[in-house]
Protein backbone atom coordinates (compact mmCIF):
# COMPACT_ATOMS: atom_id res chain seq x y z
CA UNK A 1 0.00 0.00 0.00
CA UNK A 2 1.14 3.54 -0.78
CA UNK A 3 2.51 5.59 2.09
CA UNK A 4 0.04 7.81 3.86
CA UNK A 5 0.09 11.33 2.44
CA UNK A 6 -0.90 14.47 4.26
CA UNK A 7 -3.90 14.96 2.02
CA UNK A 8 -5.07 11.43 2.65
CA UNK A 9 -4.77 11.72 6.39
CA UNK A 10 -6.69 14.98 6.26
CA UNK A 11 -9.36 13.22 4.28
CA UNK A 12 -9.52 10.34 6.78
CA UNK A 13 -9.75 12.72 9.69
CA UNK A 14 -12.20 15.31 8.42
CA UNK A 15 -14.42 13.50 5.92
CA UNK A 16 -16.49 11.85 8.68
CA UNK A 17 -17.34 15.21 10.21
CA UNK A 18 -19.74 16.47 7.52
CA UNK A 19 -19.43 14.49 4.29
CA UNK A 20 -19.56 11.03 5.79
CA UNK A 21 -20.84 11.63 9.29
CA UNK A 22 -21.53 8.38 11.17
CA UNK A 23 -24.67 9.81 12.79
CA UNK A 24 -26.04 12.08 10.08
CA UNK A 25 -25.31 9.93 7.03
CA UNK A 26 -25.03 6.38 8.31
CA UNK A 27 -27.50 6.91 11.18
CA UNK A 28 -25.35 4.89 13.58
CA UNK A 29 -24.83 5.34 17.31
CA UNK A 30 -28.06 7.26 17.82
CA UNK A 31 -28.97 5.86 21.23
CA UNK A 32 -26.23 7.52 23.23
CA UNK A 33 -26.73 10.70 21.19
CA UNK A 34 -30.27 10.83 22.57
CA UNK A 35 -29.36 10.01 26.13
CA UNK A 36 -26.29 12.03 27.04
CA UNK A 37 -26.93 15.39 25.39
CA UNK A 38 -28.86 17.15 28.14
CA UNK A 39 -25.82 18.85 29.64
CA UNK A 40 -22.74 20.01 27.74
CA UNK A 41 -20.12 18.93 30.28
CA UNK A 42 -21.42 15.36 30.36
CA UNK A 43 -21.60 15.33 26.57
CA UNK A 44 -17.96 16.40 26.26
CA UNK A 45 -16.84 13.57 28.54
CA UNK A 46 -18.91 11.08 26.51
CA UNK A 47 -17.43 12.40 23.23
CA UNK A 48 -13.89 12.07 24.56
CA UNK A 49 -14.66 8.55 25.81
CA UNK A 50 -16.16 7.38 22.52
CA UNK A 51 -13.50 9.02 20.35
CA UNK A 52 -10.66 7.41 22.29
CA UNK A 53 -12.38 4.01 22.24
CA UNK A 54 -13.11 4.03 18.50
CA UNK A 55 -9.63 5.32 17.57
CA UNK A 56 -7.78 2.83 19.78
CA UNK A 57 -10.01 -0.12 18.95
CA UNK A 58 -9.47 0.57 15.24
CA UNK A 59 -5.72 0.72 15.83
CA UNK A 60 -5.48 -2.53 17.76
CA UNK A 61 -7.91 -4.45 15.59
CA UNK A 62 -5.99 -3.32 12.53
CA UNK A 63 -2.75 -4.56 14.10
CA UNK A 64 -4.33 -7.97 14.62
CA UNK A 65 -6.19 -8.08 11.31
CA UNK A 66 -4.01 -10.74 9.63
CA UNK A 67 -4.13 -13.03 12.63
CA UNK A 68 -7.83 -12.93 13.46
CA UNK A 69 -9.52 -16.07 12.10
CA UNK A 70 -12.41 -15.04 9.86
CA UNK A 71 -15.09 -16.99 11.73
CA UNK A 72 -14.36 -15.65 15.20
CA UNK A 73 -13.46 -12.12 14.18
CA UNK A 74 -16.45 -10.48 15.86
CA UNK A 75 -15.56 -12.12 19.18
CA UNK A 76 -11.98 -10.89 18.98
CA UNK A 77 -13.15 -7.40 18.02
CA UNK A 78 -15.56 -7.38 20.94
CA UNK A 79 -12.78 -8.46 23.32
CA UNK A 80 -10.62 -5.53 22.26
CA UNK A 81 -13.51 -3.03 22.33
CA UNK A 82 -14.85 -4.24 25.67
CA UNK A 83 -11.42 -4.03 27.29
CA UNK A 84 -10.96 -0.46 26.06
CA UNK A 85 -14.42 0.53 27.31
CA UNK A 86 -13.77 -0.95 30.76
CA UNK A 87 -10.47 0.92 30.94
CA UNK A 88 -12.18 4.19 29.95
CA UNK A 89 -14.95 3.55 32.49
CA UNK A 90 -12.48 2.88 35.30
CA UNK A 91 -10.47 6.00 34.46
CA UNK A 92 -13.62 8.15 34.38
CA UNK A 93 -14.69 6.79 37.76
CA UNK A 94 -11.32 7.78 39.15
CA UNK A 95 -10.78 11.18 37.54
CA UNK A 96 -14.20 12.47 36.39
CA UNK A 97 -16.43 11.03 39.09
CA UNK A 98 -19.37 13.44 38.74
CA UNK A 99 -19.58 13.04 34.96
CA UNK A 100 -19.23 9.27 35.18
CA UNK A 101 -22.07 9.15 37.70
CA UNK A 102 -24.31 11.06 35.32
CA UNK A 103 -23.25 8.99 32.31
CA UNK A 104 -23.85 5.83 34.38
CA UNK A 105 -24.54 2.95 31.98
CA UNK A 106 -23.86 4.88 28.80
CA UNK A 107 -20.09 4.55 29.11
CA UNK A 108 -20.50 0.78 29.34
CA UNK A 109 -22.86 0.88 26.40
CA UNK A 110 -20.08 2.23 24.14
CA UNK A 111 -19.29 -1.48 23.70
CA UNK A 112 -22.47 -1.88 21.70
CA UNK A 113 -22.18 1.46 19.91
CA UNK A 114 -22.60 0.72 16.21
CA UNK A 115 -19.94 3.25 15.24
CA UNK A 116 -17.23 1.37 17.10
CA UNK A 117 -18.22 -2.06 15.74
CA UNK A 118 -18.95 -0.63 12.31
CA UNK A 119 -15.55 1.02 11.89
CA UNK A 120 -13.75 -2.07 13.20
CA UNK A 121 -15.54 -4.35 10.78
CA UNK A 122 -15.68 -2.02 7.76
CA UNK A 123 -12.34 -0.26 7.96
CA UNK A 124 -9.86 -1.59 10.49
CA UNK A 125 -10.10 -5.20 9.27
CA UNK A 126 -8.91 -4.09 5.81
CA UNK A 127 -6.52 -1.20 6.43
CA UNK A 128 -3.17 -0.61 8.16
CA UNK A 129 -3.01 0.61 11.77
CA UNK A 130 -2.18 4.31 11.28
CA UNK A 131 -4.95 4.81 8.73
CA UNK A 132 -7.38 2.91 10.93
CA UNK A 133 -6.42 5.04 13.89
CA UNK A 134 -7.06 8.24 11.90
CA UNK A 135 -10.33 6.84 10.58
CA UNK A 136 -11.45 6.04 14.12
CA UNK A 137 -10.42 9.47 15.32
CA UNK A 138 -12.30 11.07 12.42
CA UNK A 139 -15.46 9.10 13.13
CA UNK A 140 -15.20 9.93 16.79
CA UNK A 141 -14.96 13.58 15.86
CA UNK A 142 -17.97 13.24 13.56
CA UNK A 143 -19.96 11.74 16.42
CA UNK A 144 -18.72 14.46 18.76
CA UNK A 145 -19.66 17.21 16.28
CA UNK A 146 -23.30 16.11 16.19
CA UNK A 147 -23.48 15.56 19.95
CA UNK A 148 -21.95 18.93 20.74
CA UNK A 149 -24.40 20.74 18.45
CA UNK A 150 -27.36 18.85 19.95
CA UNK A 151 -26.15 19.44 23.50
CA UNK A 152 -25.61 23.15 22.82
CA UNK A 153 -29.18 23.54 21.61
CA UNK A 154 -30.64 21.39 24.37
CA UNK A 155 -28.75 22.97 27.22
CA UNK A 156 -29.20 26.60 26.13
CA UNK A 157 -32.86 26.34 25.22
CA UNK A 158 -33.74 23.51 27.60
CA UNK A 159 -32.32 24.68 30.88
CA UNK A 160 -31.10 28.17 29.92
CA UNK A 161 -27.49 27.41 30.82
CA UNK A 162 -24.29 26.59 28.94
CA UNK A 163 -21.63 24.45 30.62
CA UNK A 164 -23.54 25.08 33.83
CA UNK A 165 -23.40 28.88 33.50
CA UNK A 166 -26.57 30.92 33.18
CA UNK A 167 -26.81 32.36 29.65
CA UNK A 168 -30.50 33.06 29.23
CA UNK A 169 -32.20 35.88 31.14
CA UNK A 170 -33.94 34.86 34.35
CA UNK A 171 -37.32 35.42 32.73
CA UNK A 172 -36.60 32.60 30.25
CA UNK A 173 -38.92 29.68 31.01
CA UNK A 174 -37.03 26.40 30.82
CA UNK A 175 -38.21 24.13 28.05
CA UNK A 176 -38.90 20.72 29.51
CA UNK A 177 -39.37 19.07 26.15
CA UNK A 178 -35.75 19.79 25.23
CA UNK A 179 -34.63 18.05 28.40
CA UNK A 180 -36.31 14.81 27.34
CA UNK A 181 -34.56 12.36 24.98
CA UNK A 182 -37.09 12.63 22.08
CA UNK A 183 -36.07 16.25 21.51
CA UNK A 184 -32.61 15.22 20.33
CA UNK A 185 -34.26 12.89 17.85
CA UNK A 186 -35.92 15.91 16.31
CA UNK A 187 -32.77 18.04 16.45
CA UNK A 188 -30.74 15.29 14.78
CA UNK A 189 -33.46 14.95 12.14
CA UNK A 190 -33.33 18.66 11.42
CA UNK A 191 -29.53 18.55 11.25
CA UNK A 192 -29.68 15.72 8.71
CA UNK A 193 -32.09 17.82 6.68
CA UNK A 194 -29.75 20.83 6.75
CA UNK A 195 -26.65 18.76 5.93
CA UNK A 196 -28.37 16.98 3.05
CA UNK A 197 -29.76 20.14 1.55
CA UNK A 198 -26.23 21.60 1.51
CA UNK A 199 -24.40 18.53 0.23
CA UNK A 200 -26.98 17.05 -2.09
CA UNK A 201 -24.85 13.99 -2.87
CA UNK A 202 -26.00 12.54 0.46
CA UNK A 203 -29.62 12.35 -0.59
CA UNK A 204 -30.52 8.73 -1.03
CA UNK A 205 -32.48 7.38 -3.92
CA UNK A 206 -36.07 6.61 -3.05
CA UNK A 207 -36.13 2.83 -2.62
CA UNK A 208 -39.89 2.45 -2.68
CA UNK A 209 -41.30 5.29 -4.74
CA UNK A 210 -45.07 5.66 -4.89
CA UNK A 211 -46.35 4.90 -8.34
CA UNK A 212 -48.74 7.39 -9.83
CA UNK A 213 -52.30 6.08 -10.32
CA UNK A 214 -51.93 2.36 -9.81
CA UNK A 215 -55.68 1.99 -10.24
CA UNK A 216 -58.13 3.72 -12.52
CA UNK A 217 -60.32 6.17 -10.65
CA UNK A 218 -63.90 4.91 -10.47
CA UNK A 219 -65.22 8.10 -12.00
CA UNK A 220 -63.13 7.68 -15.09
CA UNK A 221 -64.35 4.09 -15.50
CA UNK A 222 -67.97 5.15 -15.26
CA UNK A 223 -67.49 7.90 -17.77
CA UNK A 224 -65.76 5.52 -20.11
CA UNK A 225 -68.62 3.00 -19.98
CA UNK A 226 -71.17 5.73 -20.48
CA UNK A 227 -69.31 7.12 -23.42
CA UNK B 1 -4.80 -24.63 16.61
CA UNK B 2 -2.19 -22.25 15.22
CA UNK B 3 -4.93 -19.81 14.27
CA UNK B 4 -6.15 -19.63 17.81
CA UNK B 5 -2.83 -18.63 19.31
CA UNK B 6 -3.06 -14.90 18.47
CA UNK B 7 -6.70 -14.42 19.58
CA UNK B 8 -5.90 -16.25 22.80
CA UNK B 9 -2.87 -14.07 23.31
CA UNK B 10 -5.01 -10.97 22.60
CA UNK B 11 -7.51 -12.09 25.23
CA UNK B 12 -4.82 -12.59 27.84
CA UNK B 13 -3.22 -9.25 26.99
CA UNK B 14 -6.62 -7.52 27.28
CA UNK B 15 -7.30 -9.20 30.62
CA UNK B 16 -3.91 -8.13 31.99
CA UNK B 17 -4.32 -4.53 30.81
CA UNK B 18 -7.86 -4.26 32.19
CA UNK B 19 -6.90 -5.71 35.58
CA UNK B 20 -3.83 -3.50 35.77
CA UNK B 21 -5.89 -0.35 35.10
CA UNK B 22 -8.61 -1.37 37.53
CA UNK B 23 -6.13 -2.00 40.32
CA UNK B 24 -4.08 1.13 39.72
CA UNK B 25 -7.05 3.54 39.82
CA UNK B 26 -8.82 1.76 42.68
CA UNK B 27 -7.50 4.05 45.43
CA UNK B 28 -8.59 7.13 43.48
CA UNK B 29 -12.08 5.66 42.98
CA UNK B 30 -12.40 4.80 46.65
CA UNK B 31 -11.48 8.37 47.52
CA UNK B 32 -14.21 9.65 45.18
CA UNK B 33 -16.78 7.33 46.74
CA UNK B 34 -15.71 8.42 50.20
CA UNK B 35 -16.05 12.09 49.27
CA UNK B 36 -19.42 11.42 47.66
CA UNK B 37 -20.68 9.81 50.87
CA UNK B 38 -19.32 12.68 52.93
CA UNK B 39 -21.00 15.25 50.70
CA UNK B 40 -24.29 13.35 51.07
CA UNK B 41 -23.96 13.41 54.85
CA UNK B 42 -23.50 17.17 54.65
CA UNK B 43 -26.35 17.57 52.15
CA UNK B 44 -28.69 15.59 54.39
CA UNK B 45 -27.80 17.99 57.19
CA UNK B 46 -28.55 20.89 54.87
CA UNK B 47 -24.95 21.93 54.26
CA UNK B 48 -24.04 22.53 50.63
CA UNK B 49 -20.34 23.23 50.65
CA UNK B 50 -17.31 22.71 48.43
CA UNK B 51 -14.96 22.27 51.37
CA UNK B 52 -16.06 18.83 52.45
CA UNK B 53 -13.10 18.17 54.73
CA UNK B 54 -13.40 21.55 56.42
CA UNK B 55 -17.10 21.02 57.10
CA UNK B 56 -16.43 17.50 58.27
CA UNK B 57 -14.10 18.74 61.00
CA UNK B 58 -17.08 20.40 62.66
CA UNK B 59 -18.79 17.04 63.06
CA UNK B 60 -18.51 14.87 66.12
CA UNK B 61 -18.65 11.23 65.08
CA UNK B 62 -19.70 8.82 67.80
CA UNK B 63 -20.22 5.09 67.46
CA UNK B 64 -23.10 3.12 68.89
CA UNK B 65 -23.01 -0.55 69.74
CA UNK B 66 -26.48 -1.76 68.80
CA UNK B 67 -26.31 -4.86 70.99
CA UNK B 68 -25.45 -3.19 74.30
CA UNK B 69 -26.75 0.26 73.25
CA UNK B 70 -23.53 1.82 74.54
CA UNK B 71 -21.26 4.34 72.90
CA UNK B 72 -17.95 2.83 71.90
CA UNK B 73 -14.58 4.00 70.59
CA UNK B 74 -13.84 2.99 67.03
CA UNK B 75 -10.98 3.39 64.61
CA UNK B 76 -11.34 6.31 62.22
CA UNK B 77 -11.22 3.96 59.25
CA UNK B 78 -14.08 1.77 60.49
CA UNK B 79 -16.63 1.22 57.70
CA UNK B 80 -19.98 0.07 59.04
CA UNK B 81 -21.16 -1.14 55.61
CA UNK B 82 -18.08 -3.33 55.12
CA UNK B 83 -18.51 -4.63 58.69
CA UNK B 84 -21.67 -6.47 57.60
CA UNK B 85 -19.47 -8.78 55.53
CA UNK B 86 -17.57 -9.99 58.59
CA UNK B 87 -19.18 -12.42 60.99
CA UNK B 88 -17.38 -11.05 64.07
CA UNK B 89 -18.48 -7.45 63.37
CA UNK B 90 -22.10 -8.10 62.46
CA UNK B 91 -25.04 -10.22 63.50
CA UNK B 92 -27.80 -11.95 61.63
CA UNK B 93 -31.07 -10.05 61.88
CA UNK B 94 -33.94 -12.37 62.92
CA UNK B 95 -36.44 -12.73 60.05
CA UNK B 96 -39.45 -11.36 61.93
CA UNK B 97 -37.57 -8.19 62.88
CA UNK B 98 -35.89 -7.72 59.50
CA UNK B 99 -38.39 -5.29 57.97
CA UNK B 100 -35.73 -3.47 55.95
CA UNK B 101 -34.42 -6.81 54.60
CA UNK B 102 -30.83 -6.28 55.67
CA UNK B 103 -30.01 -9.95 56.42
CA UNK B 104 -26.91 -8.92 58.39
CA UNK B 105 -26.58 -5.83 60.54
CA UNK B 106 -23.33 -4.31 61.78
CA UNK B 107 -22.76 -4.35 65.55
CA UNK B 108 -21.49 -0.81 65.63
CA UNK B 109 -22.81 2.13 63.62
CA UNK B 110 -21.75 5.78 63.37
CA UNK B 111 -23.73 8.86 64.38
CA UNK B 112 -22.75 12.24 62.99
CA UNK B 113 -23.46 15.02 65.49
CA UNK B 114 -23.31 18.79 65.26
CA UNK B 115 -23.13 20.84 68.47
CA UNK B 116 -23.75 24.51 68.98
CA UNK B 117 -21.57 26.78 71.17
CA UNK B 118 -23.24 25.76 74.41
CA UNK B 119 -22.62 22.10 73.62
CA UNK B 120 -26.26 21.52 72.89
CA UNK B 121 -27.11 19.18 70.09
CA UNK B 122 -27.83 21.04 66.85
CA UNK B 123 -28.49 18.25 64.40
CA UNK B 124 -27.65 14.64 63.77
CA UNK B 125 -27.17 12.50 60.67
CA UNK B 126 -27.67 8.74 60.71
CA UNK B 127 -26.97 6.21 57.98
CA UNK B 128 -30.00 4.22 56.79
CA UNK B 129 -30.37 1.46 54.29
CA UNK B 130 -32.94 -1.07 53.21
CA UNK B 131 -34.31 -3.02 50.32
CA UNK B 132 -36.42 -1.24 47.72
CA UNK B 133 -37.58 -2.95 44.57
CA UNK B 134 -34.35 -3.95 42.80
CA UNK B 135 -31.76 -3.63 45.49
CA UNK B 136 -30.64 -1.99 48.67
CA UNK B 137 -30.95 1.78 48.94
CA UNK B 138 -28.17 3.46 50.92
CA UNK B 139 -28.70 6.89 52.37
CA UNK B 140 -28.58 9.28 55.27
CA UNK B 141 -31.31 10.89 57.30
CA UNK B 142 -30.83 14.05 59.32
CA UNK B 143 -32.78 15.10 62.42
CA UNK B 144 -33.04 18.58 63.87
CA UNK B 145 -32.07 19.54 67.44
CA UNK B 146 -35.18 17.96 69.02
CA UNK B 147 -34.08 14.65 67.46
CA UNK B 148 -37.63 14.18 66.26
CA UNK B 149 -38.10 16.59 63.35
CA UNK B 150 -36.67 15.54 60.00
CA UNK B 151 -34.00 17.87 58.70
CA UNK B 152 -33.25 16.16 55.40
CA UNK B 153 -32.74 12.85 53.60
CA UNK B 154 -30.26 11.79 50.94
CA UNK B 155 -29.58 8.56 49.05
CA UNK B 156 -26.16 7.86 47.67
CA UNK B 157 -26.59 4.44 46.15
CA UNK B 158 -29.60 2.54 44.85
CA UNK B 159 -30.72 0.41 41.92
CA UNK B 160 -34.29 1.69 41.57
CA UNK B 161 -36.01 2.26 38.22
CA UNK B 162 -35.07 5.58 36.59
CA UNK B 163 -38.09 7.88 36.50
CA UNK B 164 -40.00 5.87 39.13
CA UNK B 165 -38.16 4.56 42.17
CA UNK B 166 -35.05 6.56 41.32
CA UNK B 167 -37.10 9.67 42.09
CA UNK B 168 -35.88 9.20 45.67
CA UNK B 169 -33.18 11.54 44.41
CA UNK B 170 -35.70 14.14 43.28
CA UNK B 171 -35.02 17.46 45.02
CA UNK B 172 -38.70 18.33 45.38
CA UNK B 173 -39.49 15.00 46.97
CA UNK B 174 -36.59 15.28 49.38
CA UNK B 175 -37.82 18.75 50.34
CA UNK B 176 -41.16 17.26 51.47
CA UNK B 177 -39.30 15.49 54.27
CA UNK B 178 -38.16 18.70 55.95
CA UNK B 179 -40.19 19.42 59.08
CA UNK B 180 -41.96 16.06 59.23
CA UNK B 181 -42.16 14.37 62.63
CA UNK B 182 -40.60 11.00 63.26
CA UNK B 183 -41.83 9.64 66.60
CA UNK B 184 -45.35 9.63 68.06
CA UNK B 185 -46.10 10.38 71.72
CA UNK B 186 -45.35 6.82 72.77
CA UNK B 187 -41.88 6.95 71.23
CA UNK B 188 -42.64 4.64 68.33
CA UNK B 189 -41.66 5.46 64.75
CA UNK B 190 -44.80 6.92 63.20
CA UNK B 191 -43.40 8.48 60.00
CA UNK B 192 -44.49 6.66 56.84
CA UNK B 193 -44.35 7.13 53.11
CA UNK B 194 -48.01 6.82 52.10
CA UNK B 195 -49.73 6.29 48.78
CA UNK B 196 -50.91 9.53 47.23
CA UNK B 197 -50.72 12.85 49.04
CA UNK B 198 -49.82 13.13 52.71
CA UNK B 199 -52.38 14.42 55.17
CA UNK B 200 -50.41 14.80 58.42
CA UNK B 201 -46.97 15.67 59.73
CA UNK B 202 -46.26 11.94 60.06
CA UNK B 203 -46.78 11.25 56.37
CA UNK B 204 -44.67 11.67 53.24
CA UNK B 205 -46.21 11.67 49.74
CA UNK B 206 -45.50 8.34 48.07
CA UNK B 207 -43.58 8.20 44.81
CA UNK B 208 -46.10 7.53 42.08
CA UNK B 209 -45.44 4.31 40.24
CA UNK B 210 -42.98 3.22 42.89
CA UNK B 211 -44.99 1.70 45.71
CA UNK B 212 -42.37 -0.89 46.56
CA UNK B 213 -39.60 1.69 46.72
CA UNK B 214 -41.82 3.90 48.90
CA UNK B 215 -42.55 0.97 51.22
CA UNK B 216 -38.85 0.18 51.32
CA UNK B 217 -38.08 3.73 52.42
CA UNK B 218 -40.81 3.54 55.10
CA UNK B 219 -39.43 0.27 56.40
CA UNK B 220 -35.85 1.44 56.55
CA UNK B 221 -36.88 4.53 58.54
CA UNK B 222 -38.88 2.36 60.91
CA UNK B 223 -36.00 -0.05 61.36
CA UNK B 224 -33.04 2.28 61.66
CA UNK B 225 -34.73 4.80 63.94
CA UNK B 226 -36.49 2.12 65.94
CA UNK B 227 -35.44 0.10 69.00
CA UNK B 228 -33.25 -2.35 67.06
CA UNK B 229 -30.92 0.34 65.76
CA UNK B 230 -30.48 4.03 66.59
CA UNK B 231 -33.64 4.52 68.66
CA UNK B 232 -32.14 3.96 72.13
CA UNK B 233 -28.94 5.83 71.28
CA UNK B 234 -30.93 8.85 70.08
CA UNK B 235 -32.77 8.88 73.39
CA UNK B 236 -29.48 8.83 75.31
CA UNK B 237 -28.05 11.62 73.18
CA UNK B 238 -31.18 13.67 73.73
CA UNK B 239 -31.06 13.22 77.50
CA UNK B 240 -27.35 14.01 77.69
CA UNK B 241 -26.98 16.96 75.38
CA UNK B 242 -30.27 18.83 75.42
CA UNK B 243 -30.73 21.85 77.61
Amino acid sequence: MKPLTFKESKQLLFAPIIENNPIALQILGICSALAVTVKMDVTLVMCAALTSVVALSNFFISLLRFYIPENIRIIVQMTVIASLVIIVDEILKAYAYEASKQLSVFVGLIITNCIVMGRAEAYAMKNPPIRSFLDGLGNGLGYSFILIVVATIREIFGSGTFLGLQVMPDSYPTNNFLLLPPSSFIIIGLMIWVIRSISTSQIEEDENPLKTHTFKPLVAKKEASNG
Amino acid sequence: MKNLFIPLFACIACAVVVSFTAVSVRSMQDLNLENDKKSKILLAAGINSENIDEEFEKIEIIYVNFISNEFVEMDEKYDHIKATLKSDLSTLVPKEKDIAILKRMENVGPMYLWFDREDNIEKVVLPIRGYGLWGTLYGYISLASDLNTINGIEFYEHKETPGLGAEVENEEWKNIWKGKILYNKNGGVELKVVKGASSSKYEIDGLSGATLTSNGVSNMIEYWLGPEAYGPALKTVKETFSS
